[in-house]
């Protein structure tokens, strides 16, 4: 899962804004992409993540600040001439146009004959599993069909980046998660430069090398998944990415790179400022994962922390359950999960429980 | 009470009866009596049966007595070695005056549509793609401008500028590029040909927009993004998805313009009658109703297969469209 970092850039960007009209669309976007990399664009909607793709494809002019692709400057590229292609969120399929008519599309001016080039387009639909489906007229395919003809499109011009505008949302559940697999499959087997718009942050921790993930324009926090949900740099970015519990916490004391919090319900405890510049004074919150948070039974023993609480409310969902608990007779309250195991039952609300925490799981926010 | 199959064609047939009334009244009645004079004997108001197909065969008669039949059948003299082919035909189809006249007004018509597409396209596109969202509808509004004014006086007002000392005369004149009167109005077909134009570009404006607006703008984008400049983009998608908007402007000019009465009979001194006035002159002038109604027919026929023409060619392009 963890992405070498000796890769060359692909993609620079320095200082990109964006503004139409009076409105701020991209502020200041810094960063670089990696060659061969699966990279993700996360964010809500207008938060500038489609805005940016389509810069990198030229169908916007930024307003300043540089855009590099492969080490050349895109300002003066026109999007026809840029070396990348796109899968757009409508598929933008050519309705008057057959299967391999779409597909071979942006074949006009390549020197090859039109043998070759009818063997290029065949392997391009076998390559998406559309192996037969050349001579079919495009409007009479199906949603997925259509994504499979966008991606044999781009990816048959062999660019050096293949953007793709949140191309699984329009799916249903199931063929979303089987289309990420394969998205997956396909970018390691062609070796082509993946960046994904998306809102759903699951698709993006599940499908990427690294994720931007953007709040009004601004990239808020660039990191490889694990880092993003287990170091999340904000608390916005925490918010959007799983779910993360909130603890209020008032600081005691700072020395150096630590600081000691009381935090609400769970006690005192020293944590490192490097992750967040708190200062006496702030009152920061402290955020945990409902997996880092455990149930103790019977006698168990907690490895590091413990903290007593009362359940408020259950969510069984088959394989695992969640708990709502009000910690250490206080009115915080966290959601933790516990995995379904046998003879282990599903407690009921107002079970006095035990909670265990490590608090190296801790995140510390300003 | 459920609704069995028959009781409800019968409640759509009760729906749609005074519209198929009218419908009956106003098209079909007419439409029966003129199949019906056209294959009567006789003229000068004084009609009779029996049916006869001697008015069709008189389409094709020829000045000084002769048919057309005749002409082809005998072939191409052979003696005379300045006669092409070409103009062999050509002697042939300016002598029968009807076919003459009906090839002339489908000639005309067809120059009309080609034109007013030509013109009208760029005009749909511009507001489809380069007027704001909120303002099309004005522009829209703008273009039918020229229809708040009754269409004769419109063809009078070409005249202003076109004919004799107009404004178009003085232009050309004080620019020095002529220095006669070139009264452009009295030029008959070209002067039918543009004003008629004119007249129904806002028609052709209208479909071209609409077919223009449902193209998908994604679509030019997926163009440019595949390689292509604005231009071949245009050329492989705006311009095949926007056709059935084109065949639509296509047929809505044409079939007024072939039909069409006012413009020949007042612009070029009415020197270039076509379709509508050879039948006027026949029915109403010589009271020769067989044969004006058979030349009717004949035109409707003409007019008929152009148009199917047209829609077949339609059809191969919403083939494959939603």
């Amino acid at each position: 899962m963890t992405f070498s970092d000796d890769r060359p850039t692909m993609i620079e960007f320095k200082e990109v804004h964006k503004y139409y009209g009076d409105y701020h669309a991209l502020r200041g976007i810094n960063g670089t992409i990696k060659a061969g990399e699966f990279f993700s664009l996360l964010g809500p909607s207008g938060c500038g993540k489609t805005t940016l793709l389509r810069t990198i494809a030229g169908f916007e002019d930024i307003s300043s600040g540089v855009i590099m692709i492969d080490g050349k400057d895109m300002a003066s590229v026109a999007a026809n001439t840029r070396p990348t292609n796109m899968v757009f969120q409508s598929y933008a399929i050519f309705p008057h146009m057959t299967v391999e008519e779409n597909v071979g599309f942006g074949l006009r001016k390549d020197p090859r004959s039109k043998e070759e080039k009818a063997k290029a387009v065949a392997e391009s639909l076998d390559m998406v599993g559309l192996k037969g489906f050349g001579k079919r007229a495009a409007h009479a395919l199906s949603g997925g069909q259509r994504q499979r003809v966008a991606l044999a499109r781009a990816l048959i011009l062999k660019p050096k980046v293949l953007l793709l505008d949140e191309p699984l949302s329009a799916l249903d559940k199931k063929m979303r998660e089987h289309m990420q697999v394969e998205l997956i499959k396909l970018q390691r087997q062609v070796g082509i430069t993946f960046i994904l718009v998306t809102h759903d942050q699951e698709e993006a921790l599940v499908m990427s090398d690294r994720i931007a993930v953007m709040f009004d324009g601004e990239i808020a926090q660039l990191a490889d998944p694990e880092t993003l949900y287990r170091r999340p740099a904000t608390k916005k970015v925490a918010d959007f990415i799983g779910t993360m519990n909130f603890v209020p916490a008032d600081i005691l004391s700072e020395s150096g790179n630590s600081v000691d919090v009381d935090a609400k319900g769970l006690g005192r405890v020293t944590l490192d400022i490097a992750q967040a510049p708190v200062k006496s004074g702030d009152s920061p919150v402290v955020g945990l994962r409902p997996e880092t948070l455990t149930l103790l039974y019977d006698d168990q023993k907690a490895p590091e922390r413990e903290t007593a609480g009362v359940i408020d409310e259950v969510i069984y969902f088959g394989d695992m359950t969640y708990y709502d608990v009000y910690l250490g007779g206080t009115d915080v309250e966290v959601r933790l999960s516990m995995r379904n195991v046998p003879g282990r039952p599903v407690l009921d609300v107002g079970t006095k429980v035990r909670v265990a925490w490590s608090p190296s799981a801790l995140v510390l926010f300003r | 009470m459920a609704a069995t199959p028959g009781s409800e064609a019968r409640t759509g047939l009760k729906l749609i009866s005074p519209t198929a009334i009218y419908v009956i009244l106003l098209l079909a009645v007419p439409l029966a009596t003129v199949l019906i004079y056209s294959v009567m004997t006789g003229g000068r108001g004084n009609v009779s049966f029996p049916v006869t197909g001697e008015n069709y065969y008189s389409l094709l008669n020829t000045k000084g007595g002769g048919n057309l039949i005749d002409y082809f059948a005998k072939g191409m003299p052979g003696e005379d070695p300045d006669l092409t082919f070409l103009k062999w035909i050509w002697n042939g189809l300016s002598n029968a005056v009807y076919v003459f006249v009906l090839l002339k007004s489908l000639m005309i018509a067809l120059a009309v549509t080609l034109i007013t597409v030509l013109l009208a396209y760029p005009v749909a596109y511009f507001v489809s793609f380069h007027v704001k969202p909120d303002r099309k509808s004005l522009w829209l509004f703008l273009i039918t401008i020229p229809f708040w004014t009754s269409y004769i006086i419109r063809v009078s007002l070409w005249f202003v500028i076109l004919g004799y000392d107009g404004l178009l005369d003085k232009l050309l004149m004080s620019l020095g590029i002529t220095n006669t009167q070139l009264n452009f109005s009295s030029y008959g077909v070209p002067a039918i040909i543009f004003i008629l134009a004119h007249a129904y570009a806002p028609f052709a404006v209208l479909p071209i927009f609409v077919s223009l607006e449902k193209v998908d703008r994604s679509l030019l984008e997926a163009g440019q993004d595949l390689g292509e400049s604005r231009w071949i983009t245009f050329l492989r998608v705006t311009l095949p998805l926007s056709m059935p908007g084109v065949i639509a402007a296509s047929l809505i000019v044409f079939i007024p313009t072939v039909g069409d009465y006012v413009t020949p009979r007042l612009v070029g001194d009415g020197k270039q009658p076509l379709i509508a006035n050879f039948i006027e002159t026949q029915l109403l002038k010589l009271q020769d109703f067989p044969q004006g109604s058979a030349f009717a027919v004949a035109s409707m026929l003409m007019v008929g297969i152009v148009s199917v023409g047209f829609v077949l060619l339609n059809r191969r392009f919403i083939r494959g469209q939603k």
